[in-house]
């Protein structure tokens, strides 16, 4: 069965859909592509070869019957377009984050559940390389019992979409609640959920604005550096969101009773940081051997992906995709949890409502 | 009659407020969005203490800003253009704004549009060596197999074309070559490129089409102002063009000393169908930065003529070497 996909929203990250669901002919192709905004439907079909292009959202629905609908819209408009692809009979796959809260997060949810129909979300690094090797070490005992865990995500307001929320005070972004965070803090959280059982930890958040070079305008107080304390029954964690540490880094690091792993995003490794198991000054100069040895593994093991042509930017999203897409065509388990997703939508909307409640002191 | 520019506060944008003014324009609206370098527009009108010079905050990739940034306006330079960013917003910023542009100008005095597109749409990948390429040379018919700027830039110039009579009375289209000058970029990807320190030399002997930014902005600023340009497309480059490897020895003279290598023509042409070959079955790990069609369209090795811009009126102001010695100047001084 080839899986008939129609996307909505041609923005910039409409293109990492396009090309990841382009590599895989065997399970989807692409049948139409909206945008309220035809010229920006018909720039991203040219650029693709997709015949369907619409800036009329019901009329691509009803004209191209697609099975799957990928919502690459902002949030705010996440809601009504996944109902409206729901009730043409679509399963969805929507971009992060999932609703403005928790509350349209759940309908959302319930919407899909009601109708049969199967959602997930973009939370594509859970499924990049380097999470599934920092699996493959908790399973097999390495890292030990997980005692912390922090998680970190770097962000650069200088890249063109930071650029662009800075300069425009009505940019969609600054409109949600949680402003620069909620279109980012997904990422953060949804690497902790897999580490807490927790519905509803204690968390604690602080937000500030570090940059200086704002605006004098009202709007302009949107915070941009946010620290997360996270408190449950087992594990407890922390989180960093920042907008100025340089470079930009997105990492994990899994506190084990036996190892310490650093799980790097950006430079796809996972590494274990040994203790000294020797006595006295040798103790502490062996394990920097190990470290480095760690590092030239890792840099074969991503040289030898280079070589086959398997070191894609969107890894992980192309690996979620044909989960998601197999889930349908062969009824096995979603990749992601209804229970993540609300949980992650659960710790947006606390964190959010302390940064507002602060805010407001 | 007042005149909107947008894109005034880039590159081009101040030589061609500067040029207005030198041509006798005394009411300009500018948009110059918050935080955007005024310094040039400001300097430029100090020298003429009698004209309006008004400034406005608008992103057109609004509707409703560009309604404002039109209002009471009688002609529209139209120099605003996204030069780089993600694909999607290089349309919104380009195509998308321009069509909201012309909206709002059309629900106005639907007056004279004068639109900066560029020799990028230009379809020259099938073009012999050495063809001339002028104003009736053919459009591009594959810009899915161009750049997104050169993509962008064609979409635009079609959207104009189409809204002629519609949202706009007059079009007058200005299709210049690589803008050159203090404050520009350095060296044009028709010169070559730089690979991790190395500078591939890859333009060679083809002539490089050169337009100082001050004599750009005096053509812009003569068709705009000309009755007979209504309807017309002008190419704009310079006289006495210097072949890319001259210019790349002056750059290496004047500026610095970089290392560069020659890739003859043939032998980019290989690369380029290497690189087309190993995206293909890398599924796009390395971009296809070089195919063999981008090849032809920017190294292929042209011919330019100026000749209808002249018929205008339009007499270079700085001469190429004096260009170029100016603008390297400021590079050295950069550096």
């Amino acid at each position: 069965m080839t899986l008939k996909v129609a996307l909505v929203g041609c923005g910039k990250i409409a293109d990492g859909h396009v090309e990841e669901i382009q590599k895989m002919p065997e399970r989807a192709r692409i049948v139409g592509v909206c945008d309220r905004e035809f010229l920006m439907a018909e720039q991203l079909a040219t650029r693709y070869g997709i015949l369907g292009k619409y800036d009329d959202y019901g009329r691509m629905l009803e004209k191209e019957h697609p099975d799957v609908v990928h919502i690459t819209t902002p949030p705010e408009s996440h809601l009504l377009l996944a109902r409206m692809a729901i009730d043409a009979g679509c399963h969805v796959f929507v971009e992060k984050p999932l609703a403005l809260n928790l509350r349209d997060a759940e309908a959302l949810l319930a919407y899909a559940t009601d109708a049969g129909k199967k959602l997930t979300i973009r939370y594509t690094y859970l499924f990049d390389p380097p999470a599934l090797r920092m699996r493959e070490l908790l399973v097999s005992g390495i890292i030990g019992e997980v005692v912390h865990v922090d998680s970190w995500f770097g962000y650069s307001l200088t890249g063109p979409f930071g650029t662009a929320i800075l300069a425009d005070m009505d940019h969609w972004v600054r409109k949600m609640p949680g402003q620069l965070f909620q279109n980012n803090i997904d990422h953060l959280l949804n690497k902790l959920v897999e580490f807490m059982d927790d519905e509803d930890p204690e968390i604690q958040a602080t937000a500030w604005r570090r940059r200086t070079n704002a605006r004098d305008d009202v709007r302009d107080e949107m915070p941009d550096e946010l620290r997360l304390t996270f408190v449950g029954k087992r594990t407890p964690a922390h989180g960093t969101f920042t907008s100025h540490a340089r470079p930009a880094a997105h990492f994990v690091r899994v506190y084990g009773d036996k190892n310490i792993a650093h799980v790097d995003y950006v430079s796809r490794t996972v590494t274990l940081e040994p203790g000294p198991t020797l006595p006295s000054a040798i103790g502490r100069l062996v394990p920097a051997f190990g470290q480095a040895w760690s590092f030239l593994e890792e840099a074969g093991r991503n040289s030898a992906a280079f070589a086959r042509g398997d070191f894609q930017f969107f890894s992980g999203l192309n690996r979620l995709i044909a989960m998601f897409y197999d889930s349908i065509i062969d009824g096995t388990p979603l990749p992601i949890s209804t229970r993540d997703i609300l949980r992650v939508s659960r710790w947006m909307d606390r964190i959010f409502a302390q940064i507002a409640e602060r805010g407001r002191r | 009659m007042k005149i909107l520019v947008t894109g005034a506060t880039g590159f081009l944008g101040g030589s061609v407020v500067e040029r207005l003014l030198a041509h006798g324009e005394r009411d300009i609206r500018v948009i110059a969005r918050s935080g955007s370098r005024r310094d040039r527009i400001e300097l430029a009108a100090s020298r003429y203490p009698e004209a309006r010079i008004e400034y406005v905050p608008a992103n057109l990739a609004s509707r409703t800003d560009a309604i404002g940034a039109v209002a009471d306006v009688d002609v529209v330079y139209h120099l605003a253009a996204s030069m780089k960013g993600a694909p999607a917003d290089m349309f919104l910023n380009t195509v998308v704004a321009t069509k909201y542009l012309l909206e709002a100008f059309g629900a106005g005095r639907k007056g004279r549009l004068v639109l900066v597109s560029s020799f990028s749409v230009y379809g020259v990948a099938k073009l012999p060596r050495g063809s001339v390429v002028d104003e009736g040379t053919p459009l591009e018919t594959h810009p899915e197999m161009r750049d997104v700027y050169g993509q962008a830039k064609l979409r635009q110039d079609q959207l104009c074309r189409e809204s002629v009579g519609r949202y706009i009375k007059e079009l007058v289209t200005l299709r210049p070559g690589v803008i050159y000058g203090e404050g520009g970029g350095a060296l044009s990807a028709r010169v070559g490129l730089n690979l991790f320190g190395l500078y591939l030399a890859l333009g060679g002997k083809n002539l490089l089409p050169l337009s100082f930014v001050e004599n750009c902005a005096e053509a812009i600023v003569i068709a705009g102002q000309a009755a007979t340009a209504a309807g017309e497309v002008y190419n704009v480059l310079d006289d006495d063009l210097p072949t890319c490897d001259a210019y790349l020895v002056d750059y290496k003279r004047h500026v610095e000393s970089l290392r560069s290598i020659p890739v003859p023509y043939p032998v980019l042409v290989t690369l380029s169908r290497g690189l087309e070959r190993y995206h293909r079955w890398s599924k796009g790990q390395l971009p296809a930065v070089f195919t063999p069609y981008k090849v032809a369209t920017t190294w292929g090795g042209n011919r330019f003529d100026n000749g209808k811009i002249k018929k205008l009126g339009w007499r270079q102001l700085v001469s190429t070497q004096e260009g170029m010695r100016r603008t390297f100047d400021w590079f050295g001084r950069c550096a």
